[in-house]
């Protein structure tokens, strides 16, 4: 099916404050293929595909649509040239039905007044809503009321009522279960044969496979190989992505362990996340929490920090029982947290890195409730220098750095606070390769310090690569526990979809 | 050079409150020449000053990400007690020390609404607000209290030198609340609140006192301003705070501080007030109409945070590139 492309990209580049998210990426897609972008977080998919949406402004290189040189300045460009995309968060109003989501801010008109003609649109929404078989659908009833599968083919419906020539899905699968994934395939399968045009960024590599017909691969803003599916192994692939052989990219020097730092005993949370779990951590030991998003892992961490209050269970921090205490009295006792988004719940992006730096060790670094700006940058500039921050100063924005550097931030933040159990929860997410792997390094001092680590991450590969035991968490329970090297990636995988017992 | 001299007042925190305050200034000598009199200027000071002391305690609230819509009349409530006591013959001290009691109780009151009950702070303190003119009522029982006794009336006519003694109170309040915001870990406790309240809760910070200390810093502020006022008037009545009303929130706003929280600080609210009460004068001096009177002060408000919108947004744009 060698064809002339519908959309060329030749050249494309995208600076953010810190990082060159796309370097001269070309690109390429044909009418009626599925062409997948891959890459590790960080790798510039999620840019490249806002630069084609219309989204960001790209500074140099040349979008090409049939020919047609393309100087996108919103996304409505895109939507008028036919350009659509699927995020992988959902994007609706939860309060409206399917049809006003569908419509929403175009919605058919009564002529020649302004109000809205329901009953056409109600029309409208379910033709739509049955040529991709999902008749079904309650088009009457808020959409919060929904399963989220069939959000997501609203979602998609909505795309495609703007007749599409390219629709980009980004992520899709992120929220299905592994029951909804298959009739999505075929939706996409179907859209395909209309001969549109597909770009589908994944991570999940038997997604490739099956519905893929050629795959592009990026790294660190750069464009890499595009290939057609099966040209490669899987393993090989992986390493194009990575950039290099997978044990460099995990350190992991072998640790001694001593005493447990951290134990749960069939901890409980009020709204059935977390149905009881127990774990152990040892100082000197990195652990890992494998499992899906939604599996529970976040809430547990939750309530081991003291955010959210057990309904059972106990929490012992260096044998002592801190269940149900407050974050405060249980930051006392050493407990640190890295929270999955670091933006939202990990700093004060305005404010400067030397603020950050101290927000958790306000009262024992300044024990007489006065603050000296001077002692303040001190402590500041030590961290940049021993976590290897790359910034010109401590007094600017935190907002002004990488995603990486930002993670170093909150990694000196409880440093400083002198945390001794620390949970990183999805430390790499939107994360370079380069920084990655000091993360990794410096999770590794860290452990070899006497430090214990608990790692929560959805990537299997650093799950694997970091972790000297692993815990598989699925629907709020503990459904296995392995240690290194005892398993392979594909079993830990089918654990924590099928929450089957891994055999140790 | 321009561009330069643009690139400064961006980046500057309080540049642009300034620059405003220096063509107010300006033009305030310009269209009235009684304006730059010294007697003038000290009548602009003292009016300030008021003004600037019910404000500069909602300038932590504001930190925080709240507000305080209960200032006013919380202020006249404080004075309306104060009155009372005075003319029970109540020594002057343990008066004073009343009142700014009843100004912390108002701000333990409104903080536990907002930061216990989760209320929102707009609504909450109006509410509040509703109460305490309620308690005026009662305290007064619908009558004027006048000529309060002789040695009480100094803190709001006397003078210190050729300083009024509101305008020396407020010197000293804008030095304390300096020191408190920016100087003391519960400034930064502030700060880190208004600008994300979920890193605050993921850093262990103790929230819930954060937020009732602003209100309390607030309430004391409010309390101030009110045996001040009272002692101005020489009078006391339940709605002595009307006239001020969301004055108080204009002066920290135009000031700089962000409604959002988590920007701005204590010098913005002095010259928020400064620029609030020259043109006010002015509009005075030179006798426009009433109408007209709150028709210009309501556009100059807008103007002045647009202005700070404006350079906020563009501020962040030169730091992106």
């Amino acid at each position: 099916m060698e064809q002339q492309p519908i959309l060329t990209v030749r050249g494309l580049s995208k600076s953010f404050p810190g990082v060159r998210a796309l370097d001269g990426v070309d690109f390429d897609l044909r009418a009626g293929e599925v062409h997948v972008l891959v890459g590790e977080n960080g790798a510039g998919k999620s840019t490249l595909a806002k630069c084609i949406l219309g989204m960001y402004q790209p500074e140099e290189g040349e979008i090409e649509l049939r020919g047609e040189k393309l100087c996108f300045s919103s996304p409505k460009d895109g939507i008028k040239h036919g350009i659509v995309a699927v995020y992988q968060e959902l994007t609706m109003v939860p309060y409206l039905n399917a049809a006003q989501n569908i419509f929403l801010n175009r919605e058919p008109l009564i002529r020649g007044t302004g109000l809205i003609n329901h009953r056409k649109m109600q029309r409208d929404a379910k033709a739509i809503l049955a040529s991709l078989s999902c008749a079904d659908i309650d088009t009457k009833i808020p959409v919060k009321l929904l399963d989220v599968a069939q959000q997501q083919m609203i979602e998609i419906a909505k795309a495609l009522s703007f007749n599409p020539k390219i629709i980009v899905l980004d992520e899709p699968t992120a929220s299905l279960s592994e029951r909804e994934i298959e009739p999505f395939f075929k939706q996409v399968l179907k859209l395909r044969e209309q001969g549109i045009g597909i770009i589908y960024v994944s991570h999940r590599m038997q997604e490739y496979h099956r519905i893929g017909d050629r795959i592009t691969v990026l790294r660190d803003g750069k464009f890499i190989r595009t290939l057609d599916v099966g040209e490669l192994t899987d393993e090989e692939l992986v390493n194009l992505m990575v950039g290099r052989d997978i044990a460099q990219v995990y350190v992991r020097t072998k640790n001694e362990h001593s005493g447990e730092a951290l134990r749960t005993e069939d901890l409980r949370d009020h709204k059935g996340r977390v149905k009881g779990c127990s774990i152990t951590l040892d100082r000197g030991e990195i652990v890992g929490i494998a499992g899906l998003v939604g599996a529970g892992r976040t809430e547990m961490a939750r309530l081991i920090f003291g955010i959210d209050k057990p309904a059972g269970g106990k929490v012992y921090l260096h044998g002592k029982d801190v269940t149900g205490r407050s974050p405060s009295f249980i930051v006392k006792n050493g407990l640190g947290l890295l929270p999955e988004d670091r933006k939202r719940y990990g700093l004060a992006l305005k404010s400067s890195i030397a603020w950050n730096t101290v927000a958790v060790s306000l009262k024992s670094v300044f024990p007489s409730g006065i603050v000296s700006e001077r002692k303040n940058r001190k402590i500041a500039e030590d961290y940049v220098k021993l976590l290897k921050t790359s910034t010109p100063d401590v007094v600017r924005p935190v907002s002004q750095l990488s995603g990486g550097n930002q993670q170093k931030v909150v990694i000196a933040k409880w440093l400083s606070a002198k945390s001794d159990v620390i949970i990183f929860d999805e430390p790499t997410r939107g994360i370079d390769v380069g920084a990655k792997m000091e993360i990794y390094a410096l999770m590794d001092r860290l452990a070899a310090e006497g430090k214990a680590i608990l790692m929560i991450s959805s990537e299997l590969q650093e799950v694997i690569g970091m972790s000297d035991r692993i815990y598989i968490m699925k629907d709020g329970l503990i459904t296995g526990e392995v240690t290194r090297n005892q398993c392979s990636q594909e079993e830990i995988g089918r654990a924590m979809v099928l929450g089957k017992e891994v055999e140790a | 050079m321009m561009k330069k001299i643009g690139t400064y007042l961006l980046q500057s925190k309080y540049a642009i409150s300034v620059s405003v305050l220096v063509f107010v200034v300006i033009g305030s000598s310009l269209i009235t020449s009684s304006f730059l009199t010294a007697d003038n200027l000290i009548t602009v000071l003292r009016q300030t000053s008021v003004l600037f002391i019910l404000s500069s305690g909602l300038t932590a609230v504001v930190l925080t990400g709240g507000i305080d819509l209960s200032i006013n009349n919380s202020a006249a409530l404080v004075g309306c007690i104060v009155a009372q006591l005075l003319l029970l013959g109540v020594s002057i001290p343990v008066v004073i020390l009343a009142g700014i009691l009843v100004g912390v109780v108002i701000g333990i009151f409104n903080g536990l609404l907002v930061g216990i009950l989760k209320l929102p702070p707009f609504v909450a303190t109006y509410g509040t607000n509703m109460v305490v003119l309620g308690i005026s009522t009662i305290v007064m029982q619908g009558k004027v209290i006048y000529d309060l006794p002789r040695n009480f009336t100094p803190i709001g006519v006397g003078y210190v030198g050729i300083l009024p003694i509101p305008v020396i109170i407020a010197i000293v309040l804008t030095g304390v609340l300096y020191f408190v915001l920016q100087k003391t870990t519960l400034g930064r406790n502030i700060y880190m609140l208004g600008s994300n309240a979920y890193a605050a809760k993921y850093s262990a910070a103790k929230s819930v006192r954060d937020t009732i200390t602003a209100y309390v810093i607030c309430g004391i502020t409010a309390a101030i301003g009110g045996i001040v006022l009272t002692a101005r008037l020489n009078a006391a009545d339940a709605n002595m705070g009307n006239s001020y009303g969301l004055q108080i929130v204009a002066a920290v706003v135009m000031g700089g501080t962000s409604l959002l929280g988590g920007e701005g600080g204590i010098f913005g609210t002095v010259i928020g007030a400064l620029v609030l009460t020259i043109i006010l004068n002015v509009i005075n001096v030179i006798g426009v109409s009433s109408y007209l009177q709150s028709m210009a002060v309501g556009i100059v408000i807008i103007l002045m945070v647009w202005l700070d919108v404006f350079t906020r947004s563009k501020r962040e744009k030169l730091s992106r590139a």
